[in-house]
């Protein structure tokens, strides 16, 4: 099963992503609502998949997408963005972030972005 | 998906941020350079949009956007202009709070086109700060 970490610090945000994977059959193995969480969760969790969010305290999404690529230079991010932060996307994408998807969540557009990126771990 | 849940959780968090926004505001108003009450402020505009967003509340999306906006211009400042933009920021919280409390009496939020234009205007450029005087320069003697 594909385990899925989610990173977003309005808890609105998570149990939505939560929702549309866990439709999908995918487990959502953990929650971060900051970036430091977000990469103390991946060391402990090791998800096949992270949803991070760009803008959170402690540490922005970008920064925590870099603190997880020290960790893992093979790590499979994918960025959750909101209109008008397509520079700070680039930039998550230039830092190891493998893909996007955009705010408002359409369910059918998160699943396919993650089982594109996930199809290209294969 | 349950929207009626997720309507809940918008006004549970909506209101938390907009207490948070207001605090952070009083505390711009002491201090106009205050970088945490300037970043959780953008934070937590940024956030409601995404939530408005998501449940087609336009109205408080577009205010949202617009003020966290305008936050982001703030940041690159450095500090709020002049009294006239942290006015104007109350302004736009004072806005939210009337469309979240509207969509807890479930009633449409109006929308204010009008707070939506000056949010969105170019904000003069931040003036520099005066230069404190020497005290080398100062004569010791008269």
């Amino acid at each position: 099963m594909t385990r899925v970490l989610v990173a977003d610090d309005a808890s609105f945000m998570r149990q939505m992503i939560r929702e549309i994977v866990e439709a999908e059959g995918f487990e959502v193995c953990g929650e971060a609502s900051d970036g430091l969480e977000a990469i103390e969760e991946f060391k402990r969790l090791h998800p096949d998949v992270v949803t991070m969010d760009i803008v959170m305290p402690r540490k922005s999404g970008i920064d925590a997408v870099r603190g997880i690529m020290e960790l893992d230079r093979s790590a499979c991010v994918v960025m959750c963005s909101a209109l008008g932060q397509e520079t700070l996307v680039a930039e998550a994408m230039q830092a190891g972030a493998r893909d996007f998807i955009v705010k408002p969540f359409k369910p059918d557009s998160v699943i396919d972005t993650l089982k594109k990126v996930l199809e290209k771990e294969i | 998906m349950d929207m009626a849940k997720y309507r809940r959780i918008f006004l549970e968090e909506a209101t938390e941020h907009l207490a948070e926004i207001g605090t952070a505001l009083l505390a711009l108003e002491k201090e106009t350079a205050n970088p945490d009450a300037i970043d959780l402020i953008f934070r937590m505009a940024h956030s409601i949009k995404g939530m408005a967003a998501s449940l087609g509340y336009d109205a408080i999306t577009e205010v949202s956007h617009r003020l966290e906006d305008r936050m982001q211009s703030i940041r690159s400042a450095g500090r709020v202009a002049d009294p006239e933009e942290l006015a104007l920021l109350f302004r736009g919280v004072e806005c939210l709070e009337a469309m979240v409390r509207a969509v807890a009496n479930e009633q449409e939020p109006k929308p204010d086109p009008e707070l939506v234009r000056i949010l969105a205007e170019v904000p003069a450029p931040v003036p520099a700060q005066p230069k404190k005087k020497l005290l080398s320069l100062t004569p010791l003697l008269p």
